[in-house]
């Protein structure tokens, strides 16, 4: 979580430059009514803020206020409201982030695993620390908590979307040369153990992508 | 340590045969799950004339099933705490957050088997006359999410959701609520301030969900295992189902197990299997054929054993607590002989201060104190008397706050203290300081 609640949590000023201009400030008809079928969902329009802010996410690339307050008119709650939320939760960017975020899970499993040695090697490659974001606009990287695919461990996830599994340092210099070419990677199925045994593999014919679990590295750093 | 013998049947896994992740091709597409066999646990209850809303409940609550996210409380006793059926809506929420580290079993369950889920959401749902189950996802898990809001439209289709279930006046409706990155909102109440669309602060409970809920309305909470398990004992039958795995603690259990094993992974065999058997057979023993140090048995709340607590130790809550630990989620972490246990344990309390959501003081200051202090002594700055400290927080913080989160931040820290003193010990400075004696400057 981004900031303690006894904190008073404020958004980072954002950069002149990554303002969103004014007439781009819109949501088209057909926008509006995917927010109103969010907005259906719910008994109550608040239980739709956190799709719609993802939403508004997608299309803005991060929540700046003037972001949070179209998502919050659109659906007719409170702009307080809607702030809160966008504040309270990690994975709502409040300031403009690199083209593709590089999250590598250092936690727990990863941690024991090898997920600093990633971290570590994707800050020396690119130059930068965790949390901060390539000059070329196109990396940010940071270190997470578990992602739930410990078992894959050491792992990272690409700008909330797809999960990398099984890192090696070769694969994160792969990664950052297919995304340097604008492909994201695909989405991968884990092979079950028993399936392997009982199945001869993955389950699922419709993966493109597949990986298994295997045997971790050693941990070079932890921390 | 004395160990309680429990009794259990896990010894035969090997001929163990899978139900919640069987061995079928495509099972995540509904026309093949139906194929299998898939929504005819449903189609009993709603159709045949076996089944009303009670026996279903009471089926469950006899099949001995525990919840499977961390609490292993009776689900079918956590149904029967629904008030009578008024004028209200009635809510049912999935638990699929999955964010306790080390734990991932339910990303694969919803990956492989999204109707199972579904068919034991609306057999619940049923059971409980819920107008609408959330099933809330954390929001890392974005892919899945998709995947699943697929599956869940085909089963809409087919008129398994929605209105007039298979025809009969049974209506209900599922909707997938997608997170946004916070721990804290696998936490029940914490989870309903979520859906309401708030921050997500827990609630002091009384009220209990069942009495005042998500939107103010009766709810209950299931994790996503523990519903998946639902449809299998209407099909199959609460002995049969009882039968499975330890007596205490019955059924199938996925076990979801990292670190320094040879072959980590979501594995699904009878619940009270030994840790051993798990470690050495099921994951093919240690990487590189280092020596076992610690294992955590049920995701990063659960305390810690030492290689040598292990032996003849079953993977059930009553196994567990005699030994000083506990289930959890059954997500075991395994780390081997090179493991620095200070590290670990700096990075685990790291993760709680991080999540902590601030309401409570004893919480807020008790984890960033933890994190602090652990870190101290890491660093070689701590003293001896530092771990005493240490431990005297962890009392102060244990069972005084709104939710668990403050003492699953103790736990693992008073835990691998008592449990590797030594190390920690090792790693303070070579103080003249004794124990509990003043520090005179
Ligand atoms: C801090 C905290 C985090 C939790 N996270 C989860 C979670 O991610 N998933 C889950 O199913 N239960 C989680 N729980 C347990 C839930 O509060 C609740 O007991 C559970 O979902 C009930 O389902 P069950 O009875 O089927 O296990 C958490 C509890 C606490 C105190
Ligand atoms: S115990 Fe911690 S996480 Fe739970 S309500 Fe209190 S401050 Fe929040
Ligand atoms: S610890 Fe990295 S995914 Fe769980």
């Amino acid at each position: 979580m981004s900031g303690h609640g006894a904190e008073i949590v404020t958004l980072p000023k954002i950069n002149p430059a990554d303002a969103i201009p004014a007439d781009k400030l819109v949501f088209t008809a057909e926008e509006k009514a995917q927010l109103q079928e969010y907005k259906s969902r719910y008994p109550e329009a608040e239980g739709a803020v956190m799709r719609g802010l993802w939403f508004a996410q997608e299309k803005f690339g991060f929540l700046p206020p003037e972001v949070i307050r179209l998502v919050a008119d659109e659906l007719g709650i409170e702009y307080a409201r809607a702030y809160g939320v966008a504040t309270f939760y990690t994975q709502y960017y409040k300031q403009k982030m690199g083209k593709y975020v590089l999250d590598v899970c250092t936690c727990f499993s990863c941690q024991v695993c090898g997920g600093y040695d990633m971290l570590h090697h994707l800050e020396e490659k690119l130059g930068i620390k965790p949390g901060e974001t390539t000059d070329d606009g196109l990396f940010s990287i940071q270190g997470v908590e578990c992602l739930g695919a410990c078992g894959s461990a050491p792992m990272l996830q690409v700008t909330n979307g797809p999960y990398v599994f099984n890192l090696t340092e070769d694969k994160l210099d792969a990664l950052v040369d297919s995304l340097r070419s604008g492909k994201m990677p695909p989405f991968t199925s884990v092979t079950l153990p028993q399936d392997e045994e009982e199945m001869g593999g993955n389950r699922r014919s419709d993966a493109a992508a597949v990986a298994t679990y295997q045997t971790p590295p050693v941990a070079g750093a932890v921390e | 340590m004395e160990q309680k013998k429990v009794e259990s049947n896990a010894g035969n896994w090997k001929e163990y045969t899978r139900v919640l992740l069987p061995p079928v091709r495509d099972l995540h597409r509904l026309d093949v799950y139906e194929k299998q066999g898939g929504y005819s646990a449903l189609r009993s209850v709603l159709k045949g004339d076996k089944w009303d809303p009670k026996s279903v409940g009471d089926a469950v609550k006899s099949s001995g099933l525990r919840g499977r996210g961390g609490a292993a409380f009776n689900a079918g006793l956590k149904w029967s705490f629904m008030p009578p059926v008024d004028e209200r809506p009635r809510y049912l929420c999935c638990n699929g957050d999955e964010s306790e580290p080390g734990t991932f079993k339910d990303r694969q369950l919803m990956e492989y088997n999204p109707h199972l889920v579904f068919e034991g959401i609306l057999i619940a749902a049923y059971s409980m006359s819920i107008t609408t189950t959330f099933i809330y996802v954390r929001g890392e898990y974005a892919d899945w999410i998709k995947h699943m809001e697929g599956e869940l439209k085909k089963a809409y289709d087919k008129g398994f959701v929605g209105k007039n279930i298979m025809g009969t006046d049974f209506s209900t409706d599922i909707v997938i609520h997608k997170g946004a990155g916070a721990y804290i909102c696998g936490e029940e109440t914490s989870l309903m301030e979520s859906l309401e669309g708030k921050r997500a602060y827990p609630r002091s409970k009384p009220p209990f969900p069942a009495a005042y809920g998500v939107f103010g309305m009766p709810t209950t909470i299931n994790n996503v295992e523990t519903l998946a398990c639902v449809p299998l004992i209407i099909d199959r039958g609460a002995d049969w189902f009882a039968g499975i795995g330890a007596k205490t603690h019955a059924g199938p259990l996925l076990y979801g197990i990292s670190g320094h094993v040879n072959r980590p992974g979501v594995y699904e065999y009878p619940s009270g299997m030994l840790m051993t058997d798990l470690i050495y057979d099921v994951c093919k023993g240690m990487r590189g054929g280092k020596k076992l140090k610690a294992v955590v048995p049920g995701g990063s709340s659960t305390p810690v054993l030492r290689a040598d607590m292990i032996e003849g130790v079953c993977m059930d809550s009553d196994s567990l607590r005699a030994v000083g630990s506990m289930l959890g989620t059954g997500g075991m972490l395994v780390m081997d002989e090179d493991t620095d246990m200070v590290k670990w344990l700096r990075r685990v309390s790291h993760f709680y201060h991080h999540e902590s959501c601030g309401q409570c003081t004893p919480c807020r200051e008790g984890t960033g104190w933890l994190e602090d202090l652990v870190g101290k002594i890491d660093d070689g700055e701590g003293n001896l008397r530092d771990l005493d400290i240490l431990i005297d927080l962890c009392y102060q913080m244990e069972g005084r706050t709104v939710c668990a989160l403050a003492d699953a931040a103790a736990w693992p820290v008073r835990y691998t203290i008592d449990r590797f003193r030594s190390e920690f010990e090792a790693k303070c400075r070579a103080s003249h300081v004794a124990t509990g004696d003043l520090q005179i400057a």
